[in-house]
């Protein structure tokens, strides 16, 4: 096993693969630092230009793409409150708060540390754990999905800000704008004009409800503050600082891995999982969404932990989790190699050779971040007349881009306006895009789960996960009760 | 890097050869895939782009439009301009569709058909550790079920579980009832819901099924298909065990164009598409995704008729539509 090992280093440890994994790892961190372009869009772009290269290297470029790209979306998340993917989304809660603070750099490094770490640990669990995490992937029917992702829910009452009621108004609205199209058994639902038939799409909800009103702001409100950024050599983040959050990165990237094993979960429901745990069980859980570097630990480490992670079904059963990776299954099939059980017995060579690339590429985004990092955070010297249209011109090109479609656009837009009334409402922006998210999954797996035991609702609690998941959501409930009761008692006594 | 010498000094021939008589192509092409990235027809619209790009001598761009069961990327293509600079892959999805919902659907002959491109054969499969050996032990286990038995498929009319209400029609049991759908989206999770035993069977596309029978994770029990599978040698097909609506059903993939599209483009696609024919990376390709193609052995507009009307008779036997 060892000489195998030497010799698939030897066939990695190539200039050629070196350039490309560089490439794709930096050309990832800027698509993805840039609003409306997304790691799917670059990963698809790149897809056929793999025809051309062998195997393994083909694979290493789109994986680097995608995890270039999952971090790429903290830097704008947090230098101009847009995340550039949706995973990102929790990032921007104390990121901005930061960068206002002028600590943007500090920020950035957090973002930057989680990412590679949770990224690295990843990769571990991928290489030593792919076996049993791909079978506990299996056991996840629609009953546990649907008590998971429930539970995921929960992490609105944590970032609903001052008013728990205001956030689930928020998270509702969310929720509502989820059932937008075609629903399982395909009926339409809200769909006013055909385009709507397919429902909205992630990209243009996130960049409009989270950009827009920012841009919109401005004009109508001349709020532009003039803050000059600090530089960036007195940023960095602390030894103390660092030592503080290791927990929440740990925990990120535990939770990271395992949920990105499980198809269909994904960077973003990992994150705001991740997110939501880490501001409960932080001893600063008062300072979250006010600028608070472990809130961005948790949320960085978790999305980029879910990357690694989401090669584990891929690999190990064939099985796509998302769009990104069934990609990345098209690749491999272009390529002659067939993911699933066989692929370890019968390539175990590629494999050993993945493995490498996959653990080379999480030192190669360190340095990719921190160049990149550099020439973004040049961005805050940029004037704020000169800097809104551009965001809003870039906002505007990545979402037409995508797919094309012109009503991406309106949808973009339409919700820019929504998020502007929802701010001078007070209500906050978050929970409706995690409701957003999750809300699909939510749904879809309640009808299955209640469609194989053909009404049944006990079919939700009728497996050792769903149990766990349903005592987790009671205990966080209660907790949250708990705090609202108390919030409201000293509220009483300081009238 | 051989290969990307090779492309480029081919790419730089077509280029350079003999001024065609007519100007198409003056820029790329797109070629809409009307489903998501990383399936079936993405990949095989994305085989198609790359082996006929050198012939065509411009780029062929693939779009993926996908949504409302592809209906989203068909009716972009039928509303284009028919300039022959946005075609289609077509589905078998293209004649199901209006067969089934004729009020929301594109029509099955908005377009110009080109050519058929490939026949993508549907499989029958359980798990590999269930008790069932052939097509009668699972519709009499179905039978005694009480339609507690659960399969996969994208939806009631979608093709995979059309596949399966065939089957059950074709046993004298009630399509609908006889056994309950569980919707999924796409083949990978499709394959997935199988795999982790939370379905009884599923009646789908062959490419996301072949690695998990390979490895006996997956048992085949029937071929949707005219003919048997090469690497199935022997799982019969629906035909061959006397299914006669089950028989008719098969996957497959075409090139549509806007409809009215002037005769010389379609003649130069149909010309770059007998060269594609033979092309080793496209049969080599063809066979990895488990279809076979078809480019040249069928005829399109008279096929794609003969779906729409066998889908249309179906969704009125199972009571989607009324007789």
């Amino acid at each position: 096993m060892l000489n195998e090992i030497l010799v698939a280093l030897a066939a990695v440890a190539t200039l050629q693969n070196f350039l490309i994994m560089t490439a794709g790892i930096w050309g990832g961190v800027i698509v993805g630092a840039i609003p409306g372009m997304t790691g799917t869009m670059a990963v698809t772009l790149a897809l056929p230009f793999t025809f051309y290269m062998a195997p393994v290297p083909s694979i290493l470029l789109l994986v680097a793409l995608y995890k270039g790209s999952t971090y790429g979306g903290s830097v704008s998340a947090i230098l101009i409150k847009t995340p550039g993917t949706a995973s990102a989304a929790c990032t921007a809660l104390d990121g901005y708060p930061l960068a206002q603070q002028g600590k943007g750099g500090k920020a950035l490094n957090m973002a930057l540390y989680s990412s590679v770490i949770g990224d690295f640990l990843s990769n571990i669990s991928l290489i030593f754990f792919a076996a049993p995490l791909a079978l506990l992937a299996l056991h996840i029917g629609p009953p546990e999905f649907f008590m998971l992702m429930l539970f995921a829910l929960t992490t609105v009452a944590g970032v609903s800000g001052n008013s728990l009621l205001l956030g689930m108004v928020s998270a509702a609205l969310g929720l509502l704008l989820a059932t937008v199209g075609e629903d399982l058994y395909g009926s339409f639902r809200f769909a006013f004009v055909p385009d709507m038939q397919a429902g909205l799409s992630i990209a243009p909800v996130l960049i409009g409800l989270f950009a827009l009103p920012e841009l919109i702001k401005l004009v109508v409100m001349r709020a532009a503050k003039t803050d000059e950024a600090a530089p960036l050599g007195a940023q960095h983040v602390t030894r103390d600082e660092f030592m503080g959050s290791l927990r929440s990165i740990l925990k990120g990237s535990v939770i990271g891995s395992i949920l990105g094993a499980i198809p269909g979960i994904g960077p973003s429901s990992a994150a705001f999982f991740s997110y939501g745990e880490a501001q409960r069980s932080s001893k600063n859980s008062a300072n979250f969404g006010k600028g608070e570097l472990e809130g961005i630990a948790a949320s960085e480490s978790a999305n980029n932990g879910a990357c690694g992670a989401t090669m584990i079904p891929l690999l190990a059963l064939g099985v796509p989790g998302d769009v990104i990776t069934g990609v990345m299954l098209g690749a491999f099939m272009i390529q002659g190699l067939t993911p699933g059980p066989l692929l370890f017995q019968t390539n175990m060579h590629e494999i050993y050779m993945l493995f490498i690339g996959m653990l080379v590429s999480s030192v190669l985004l360190f340095f990719a971040g921190k160049v990149t990092m550099r020439m973004f955070t040049k961005v805050a010297l940029i004037p704020q007349t000169l800097l809104t249209p551009l965001v809003l011109l870039l906002c505007i090109f990545g979402i037409y881009s995508i797919a094309s479609s012109t009503f991406d656009v309106a949808v973009l837009l339409v919700m820019g306006l929504v998020g502007f009334g929802m701010f001078l409402l007070n209500i906050p922006a978050a929970p409706f895009l995690i409701a957003f998210i999750l809300g699909p999954m939510i749904e879809e797996n309640l009808r299955r789960a209640l469609a194989i035991s053909r009404g049944d609702p006990a079919v939700l609690l009728s497996s050792p996960i769903t149990w766990v998941f349903a005592v987790l959501i009671i205990f966080v409930l209660g907790l949250t009760v708990r705090r609202e009761f108390l919030k409201s008692k000293e509220r009483r006594v300081q009238q | 890097m051989k290969k990307i010498i090779g492309t480029i000094a081919l790419t730089l021939l077509a280029a350079g050869g003999p001024a065609l008589a007519q100007s198409y192509p003056e820029k790329s092409v797109t070629l809409v895939v009307p489903y998501g990235p990383g399936g079936a027809s993405d990949l095989a619209g994305r085989a198609l782009a790359e082996t006929a790009q050198p012939i065509l001598g411009q780029p062929v761009t693939v779009m993926n439009k996908p949504g409302a069961g592809g209906m989203n990327g068909a009716r972009f293509v039928s509303d284009a301009d028919a300039d022959g600079y946005t075609l289609l892959l077509a589905r078998v999805g293209m004649a199901l569709s209006p067969a089934v919902t004729p009020e929301s659907a594109v029509p099955w002959d908005a377009y110009t058909f080109v050519s058929a491109l490939e026949a993508t054969p549907m499989i029958l499969a359980v798990r590999g550790d269930a008790p069932y050996e052939n097509v009668d032990d699972l519709i009499n286990a179905v039978k005694d079920s009480n339609g507690a038995m659960t399969y996969a498929a994208s939806g009631a009319t979608a093709i995979d579980g059309f596949t399966t209400q065939a089957l059950l029609a074709d046993n004298d049991l009630d399509p609908l009832t006889a056994a309950t759908l569980v919707p999924y989206k796409g083949g990978g999770a499709l394959a997935t819901a199988l795999l982790g035993g939370h379905v009884d069977f599923v009646a789908m596309a062959a490419a996301s099924l072949m690695p998990h029978i390979e490895s006996g994770d997956m048992k085949a029990l029937m071929v949707f298909a005219p003919e048997r599978v090469d690497s199935l040698p022997d799982v019969a097909t629906a035909d061959e065990l006397g299914y006669e609506k089950a028989g008719q059903i098969t996957g497959w993939s075409a090139l549509y164009a806007p409809k009215d599209m002037p005769e010389d483009v379609v003649a130069k696609w149909q010309d770059i598409l007998g060269q594609v024919a033979t092309d080793e990376k496209w049969l080599e390709l063809a066979a990895r995704r488990g279809s076979i193609s078809t480019i040249g052995s069928v005829e399109m507009p008279d096929y794609a008729k003969s779906q729409y009307e066998l889908f249309n008779g179906l969704a009125k036997d199972f009571g989607y539509l009324p007789q």
